[in-house]
Order: structure tokens, then sequence, then C-alpha cells
């Protein structure tokens, strides 16, 4: 029981995490990003090849993730999402197979076989009768400071307040003297970052290899879906019931049932209540 | 039906039909075995063009439906001993049913949700195949020893020429009728076309049924070719791309435009394997997909279309 | 003898009430002009009638049947049909191929099996004043008078005998202007049944035989056109948008 508790909690707080980056895009640029799951793959890959390759400080590689997550978002803004102007379809189609193209890539520099990531924070801390490792702790932590320093980013900077009214009205907000393009560009590369630092936890919760972007899409779609677009609060709320989901089906009924009732859960409410349980499309 | 066709385009179908007949004394068996890869994945690819390339509304999950049709023959005529001459129509039937089953609900969601949707129902599916009740499915591992129904290259590709042709016909005679028309504007503006008196409920109902007979009809005679099925080598993402993406270098919406990009795509991966043997092949690929993409939405049929107009001039 | 009555419909997004309690009837084979300020809720209703919008109360009826709980199509099927405020054309299709899909009948067979027929597309676009060789074109290529007659065409092929026009002069021409007022009043004469919105009242009065005011959703006034116009809350809601 005590297991299932802890086990859930620190899963649900990466799925938050993970899907949080998923949901800015969608909310704000009014794109389904695809290749979202790729940013995972780099930052998990980024922080392999900076912390346990070239043997620098870990910390490091997490900086040098995001960093990677950053730039590929910024990337992607400018190459893919602004000459096809916004345009749902074609975005969509270009990130998907702009995900094909980097899980190639990685296969090309790191090989095709899996990696097991050291842990950030070697240990493990005695909960009870349970362990558990001070990475998933330091995951946790970690996901739940930057979900509140989005929320609060959102709610009380001038900045998060322009997104705020991007993800309302890209028209309203050009005639209110904010630059829908500025503020599309930032949002692309903060959910590169997140999505990148998410990664680099996903990876080591599992494991490292090229197609591991998949999973998580699904995951972030999930929450994304049920939650209702651009929900924080919302989101973060969906991805503890999924994550427990998870976890209770793992432990208690089969570990291969593990992403049934996930994919069940996001098929009965787009039918029940298509735009989610807390879902009002704008960010808030 | 017969107002917009005319002698022109029979004798097209004519010099297309006449090529595919006489391939296999044009090519090497290697290629000819490239080939039926590359017209199963043109079935696949007009499938897919059928449903989303008009209509706007995107598979994201196609395999699920080509997934369906194949597991359901291989089961029948593995486990239970049907003859493939019934498991095959049972199998596209099936594929009818389940799917309508699926998307009766899905009906009422729109845009990027429909994406999302049909992306979950191949998760689910890839999932479900693995746990419930192995002892058909085959679990992980699949089937294999599945009959096949062809031997030899030359045969493999007759065969899966004439399904290919029969298709290609077939979805392109639909789409030139008044039918299509009406699935273009659902894509262009739905609730324009419900305001012009049409059910678009029926006819995204109609539209996703064909296309998932169709994928099940490939699938079914796909998995009787290759013998075995495993599940992740069908509910595949990158399975998902390669549909997709022959769908639209060919040129989406037009049907025939798919089948070409199914073989632009597959000899391309299949030409660069000489030089690039390993992973970098998939690079290539993808990013020769992505620039053609970016370059011309619409595809080759665009750009031929260009072309012709440039010489022209 | 009634064939559209509009009774009692309330409308809200949210918290704004964009139709309250509105209620009109409209007699076969005439005339009606809907007038109001911007955002009186004359759009909304349109699409209420047409099943755009669900109603939360009220009851449409057309020749007598309840319609309100039709989906759209089956209610263009029943005769009554309109045209968009910003117009609507399918943006890839010729001037030809917007016709032809509202000739299109509701049936996949006779989608599949039936043919189109040219010359039906060509009469209904001459009779909306395009010429021949308009055909061709596409909705990127034609001006507002052309679109908004495009979309005309579009729901006359539907067959639809009470007709719904949305802001019918906006962005017109005073040629365009005269060209869609006459060719209104020739399906008057046919005996088509109109109810027409429009800002320009002055071209909007040789048009109508009668008048329905609004404002905030309601009716304040109803009757014939100049005791509308002359009446002071009618004036009052203009001088206040
Ligand atoms: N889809 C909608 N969602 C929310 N409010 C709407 C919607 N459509 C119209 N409204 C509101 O309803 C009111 C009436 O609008 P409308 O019918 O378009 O007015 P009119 O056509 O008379 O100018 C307006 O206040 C408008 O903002
Ligand atoms: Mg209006």
């Amino acid at each position: 029981m005590l297991q299932i508790i802890i086990q859930g909690l620190l899963l649900s707080g990466l799925y938050a995490l993970i899907a949080v980056g998923f949901t800015l895009i969608f909310s704000v640029g009014r794109v389904l990003n695809l290749a979202y799951g790729a940013y995972l793959m780099l930052g998990g890959y980024a922080f392999f090849y900076v912390s346990q390759t070239l043997g620098m400080p870990k910390l490091l590689g997490v900086v040098a993730a995001v960093a990677v997550g950053v730039i590929a978002g910024l990337m992607k803004h400018r190459f893919i999402v602004k000459p096809l102007k916004g345009d749902m379809v074609p975005v969509e189609i270009a990130t998907l197979i702009l995900a094909v193209v980097l899980q190639s890539a990685v296969v090309l520099m790191f090989g095709d076989s899996s990696k097991i990531l050291h842990s950030i924070i070697p240990g493990v801390v005695q909960v009870g009768t349970v362990s558990v490792p001070y990475s998933n702790v330091f995951a946790m932590i970690v996901s739940w400071t930057v979900l509140i320093a989005l929320y609060l980013f959102i709610r009380k900077t001038h900045l998060g307040r322009a997104m705020q009214a991007v993800s309302m009205d890209q028209k309203g907000a050009a005639i209110s003297g904010v630059n829908p393009d500025h503020v599309n560009m930032m949002v692309w590369g903060i959910s590169g970052g997140l999505g990148a630092l998410g990664g680099v936890f996903f990876a080591s919760y599992t494991q490292l290899y090229p197609a591991m972007w998949v999973a998580p899409l699904i995951i972030a779609v999930a929450v994304v879906i049920v939650g209702g677009i651009g929900s924080i609060i919302g989101t973060l709320i969906v991805a503890h019931i999924i994550g427990f989901m998870e976890v209770m089906t793992t432990s208690l009924i089969a570990p291969e049932l593990r992403g049934v009732f996930t994919m069940a859960l996001i098929i009965i409410v787009l039918v029940v209540s298509p735009k989610g349980l807390f879902g009002r499309e704008e960010i808030h | 039906m017969t107002s917009n066709l005319n002698l022109r385009h029979a004798i097209y179908w004519a010099l297309f039909a006449g090529l595919l007949f006489a391939m296999p004394y044009l090519v090497s068996k290697g290629d000819l075995r490239t080939m039926i890869f590359a017209l199963y994945v043109g079935i696949f690819a007009m499938s897919w063009d059928f449903l989303s390339g008009r209509t706007g509304y995107i598979s994201f999950g196609h395999p699920f439906l080509i997934g369906i049709g194949a597991y359901a023959t291989a089961i029948l005529s593995y486990r239970f001993d049907v003859p493939v001459m019934f498991s095959i129509p049972l199998a596209v039937i099936i594929t009818m049913v389940a799917s309508t089953m699926f998307i009766l609900p899905a009906l009422r969601i729109k845009g990027s949700y429909f994406a999302l949707v049909t992306l979950a129902f191949m998760e689910l599916m890839y999932q479900l195949v693995q746990v419930i009740r192995p002892d058909l499915t085959g679990g992980t591992r699949g089937i294999s020893g599945v009959e096949t129904i062809t031997r030899g290259a030359v045969n493999g590709f007759y065969l899966a020429a004439f399904l290919a042709f029969c298709v290609a016909l077939f979805l392109w005679l639909l789409t030139r009728t008044r039918l299509g028309a009406a699935q273009s504007a659902i894509g262009m503006d739905e609730e324009a076309l419900k305001g012009s008196g049409i059910n678009a409920t029926k006819l995204k109902l109609f539209t996703f049924v064909v296309s998932a007979a169709v994928a099940g009809l490939g699938g079914a005679f796909y998995v009787h070719y290759l013998g075995s099925i495993a599940p992740r080598a069908i509910f595949d993402i990158n399975f998902v791309f390669t549909i997709i993406v022959a769908a639209l270098l060919g040129g989406a919406g037009t049907i025939t435009g798919p089948l070409f990009g199914a073989f632009f795509l597959t000899f391309l991966l299949e030409y660069l394997r000489p030089w690039l043997p390993g992973a970098e092949r998939y690079l290539i690929y993808g990013g020769v997909a992505l620039v053609l993409y970016m370059y011309q939405p619409k595809g080759m049929y665009a750009i031929a279309a260009k072309l012709r107009a440039g010489v022209m001039k | 003898m009634t064939i559209l009555a509009l009774d009692g419909l309330v409308k809200r997004f949210g918290g704004l009430t964009a139709t309250n309690q509105f209620s009109a009837d409209v007699t076969e084979g005439e005339s009606l002009g809907l007038i109001g300020p911007n955002g009186a809720g004359k759009t909304t209703i349109f699409s209420l009638i047409m099943g755009e919008h669900r109603l939360n109360e009220g009851a449409i009826r057309l020749k007598g049947e309840a319609i309100q709980d039709l989906p759209t199509h089956a209610r263009i099927q029943r005769g009554v049909a309109r045209t968009y405020q910003v117009p609507r054309p399918f943006a890839e299709m010729t001037v030809a191929e917007n016709i032809r899909v509202g000739l299109t009948p509701d049936s996949i067979m006779a989608m599949i099996f039936g043919s189109s027929n040219a010359a039906e597309e060509l009469a209904l676009a001459e009779a909306v004043g395009f010429e021949a060789a308009d055909l061709d074109r596409l909705p990127n290529e034609l001006s507002m008078g052309d679109l908004r007659k495009l979309e005309l065409a579009r729901t006359l092929a539907t067959g639809a005998k009470v007709v719904l026009l949305d802001e019918v002069f906006a962005g017109l021409t005073v040629g365009e202007i005269a060209q869609i007022s006459e060719l209104i009043n020739e399906k008057r004469r046919s005996g088509m049944t109109f109810v027409i919105v429009s800002h320009d009242l002055r071209s909007l009065e040789p048009l109508i035989d009668r008048a329905v005011a609004m404002t905030a959703g309601s009716v304040i006034a109803e009757g014939a056109y100049a005791d509308v116009i002359a009446d002071k809350q009618v004036r009052d809601s203009y001088l206040g948008a």
C-alpha cells in the first residue's frame, strides 16, 4: 500500500512535468506537437553524453539537456511552424516526420541499443519498508518546483500574462500590443526545455533508447486530453490519476496492462467530454 | 458517374495495368520483392488517403485497421484452420465492423483530437494484442507459420499488383464522383457542407468504413504474403510514418499519388542500402521526406504539375 | 399561412444571453426584414433556425413541424437554408463545384451513381448573375459581391423555400447591391420566402414586406417598415449602439 502511494506520487510528478510542456504548445501555439516526445529523447541523450560519455558533473548534464531542448524547440518554431504558418494539419504531420528523423539521428550517433543512466544522486532512502532511490525523489521535487514556478510565471509576470492572452486570442493579443510571434517562440523554447528535463528523469526511470519518445508522448497526450488543454492544475490532477492508475495496474493486476487503462481513459473522456475534464483551451 | 471520365483516363489505366503485367519481365527478382512491399504500402497509403487526404481528418493510427485485418485472418487460418479463401473476406468484414464500433463515438470529435484518438487506438491495440488471449494472438512474439498463398516473387508480385490496381481504380472512381467532392467539402468547411443539406456524419462514417475495408484487405493479404505477424511490426509509429509520408509525398487526396509515393519511398530506402547500410539510411529517408513536404505539402502531383507548366511555357 | 414559427427562442453563451424569448412568425411567400444593432442576436437567430447552435429554450416550427431537434442537414432537406454574414464558399472548389455541392442529394448511393447536371449548375449560376465563363473561377478570384452571389446560388441549389440572408449587402458595391436586390425581388415574385438581415436599411427597405426589430436578444417592434423604423425604442437602440 505504502509502496503504491510512494511510487504513484513519484511517477505522477514526472508525468505532470512531461505533460505540461505539451499542453503549453497545444494551448498557446494551437498545434499538436507530435515531435514533443523527441525533446525527451534529446534531453535524455544530451544528459547521457555530457555526464557519462564526457564524464562531466551530473548537474551540468541536466543543464545541457535543458539547453538542447530549448534550442530544439526554438528551431522547430523557426523552421517548421513558422514556414507552415502554424497551419494545424501540416504542422502535425511535419512534426511527426521530424520525430522519426530525430530518432534515426540518435540511432546514428549512439546506436540502437538501450543505455542505462547512472543515478543523478546515488543511494536510496528508506521510507517504512519501501526503499526509494534519491534520484526519483529528486525528480519529483524538481517536477513540482518547475510546475509551481511555471504556474506563478503565467499568473504573475507580464510575459506570462502575454502567453495567456495569446492562448485566448491571437488577434486580440496582437491588438493589445503583444507580439504573438515572440510569445509563440518563447513558448516553443520553454516547452522544449521542459520536455528535455522530463526526458532526463524519464530515461533514468526507465531506459535510454532511440524509440523512447513514443511512450511519453502518449502519456502527455493522455494527460492533456483528459485534463483539458491548457490547464496546469488539470494537468497535475490528471497526471496523478494516470500515474496512480498505472502503478496500481502494474502491481495489482498485470504489468503488461500498464497502458491499457490510460488508452481507455483517453477514449472515454474524448467521447464523453471532448474538451477534457478541466479544459478551456487557453492556459490558466 | 461517367460524366467526368474520358478516353485519356482509360488509356492511362490500361498503360498502368500493362506496365504492372510486364514488370516481372523487366526487373530482377530482388527489385520485384521490393515492389511487392511498395505495393502493400501503396494499398495502405491509398486507404489512408481515402480517409484523411480529402476530409482533413488525419489518422495517426492507421495500423490499427491494418492490424485488425491481419490478425483476424492470421488467427482464423492458423488457429482454426479456416481456409484462406474464407478467412480473408471474414477478416475484411471483421475490420469493418470492429472499426465502426470504435469510430462511431469518435465521429463527434474534430481536428487534432481525432488524430490523437486514432493514435490512442493504435497504442491500445498494441497493448491489448499482447495480453488478451495470447493463446490466440501469440502475445508479444506474434504468430509465425501463417499460410502463405503465393510462391515466389513473380506470383507474389502479380497478386499484390492485382490488389493494388483494383484498390486504386475502385477508390479513384469513387473520388471522381460527387462523393469525392463532398469529401473535399468536409475538409474545407464541414459546417457549410451540412448547411448544403448533406449529412456529414453519415459521409464520414461511410468514408471511414471504406478506408477500413481497404486497410483490412491489404493487411490480410500482407500477412499471408509474409507468413508471420508481430505486434511491434504492425502497431508501430514508424509504420504510420511510412504510410502517411507515402501518401503525402505522392499527393494527398489523389489516390493514385500515394501509390507512387509508396514506390518512391520504398525504392529510395532500397537504393540507399548499398551506400548507407545502417541507420543513416533512415535519417536521409526521413530528411528527404521532411524537406519535400515542407517544400510542397501537396506532394509530387503538384510538383509534376508545376514542372509541366514550366516546360509548356 | 405561417411557414416558419419561432417561439420563445432562448440561447445562452455561458453567462451571456444572446437571444431572450425571441418570437416571430414568418408567413409563406413574404419577405421579412430582421433589423437591430450589432450584437442584437440576429445571426444567432439564424444559427438557431439552422441548428448550428443548440437551443436552450423555445420551439422552431417549419410548416407546422417542430424542427428544433433535427440536425442541420435534415432542416435543409425540409426547405430552409441560410447564407453567412462572412461568405463561406468551399475555398478550393470552383463556382460550378460549389453549386454542385448544393445540388448534391444526401444519399451516398446517389452521390456515387448519379451524375452532376451541368445545365442545372449553369442555370443556377446565371440566375444569380454569373456568366458561363465564371463557372471555373475559384473563390479567391471573386469579389465580395461575387462571393455573396455564389453563396446565394449554393443556398438556392438546396431547393430551400425559406431562405435566410445574413448581412446580404455588407461589402458590396452599389452596382452589386442593385444586382442582388433585383435577384431577391425576382425570387420573391416566384413565391420564395425570405428573412433578410441587413445594416443597410435603405437597400433593405424595398426588399421587405414587413420588419422585426430586435435588441439585446428580444423583439422590440414589429410591423410595417416605416412604423418599425419610427418606433422610439428602435431609434434609441440604434443610437445607443
Ligand atoms: N459562438 C458564440 N459564443 C459566445 N458568444 C457569442 C457567440 N456567437 C454570438 N455570441 C454573442 O451573442 C451576441 C449576439 O451576437 P450575434 O447574433 O452575432 O449578433 P448580430 O448578428 O445581431 O450582430 C453577441 O453579444 C455575441 O458576442
Ligand atoms: Mg450578425
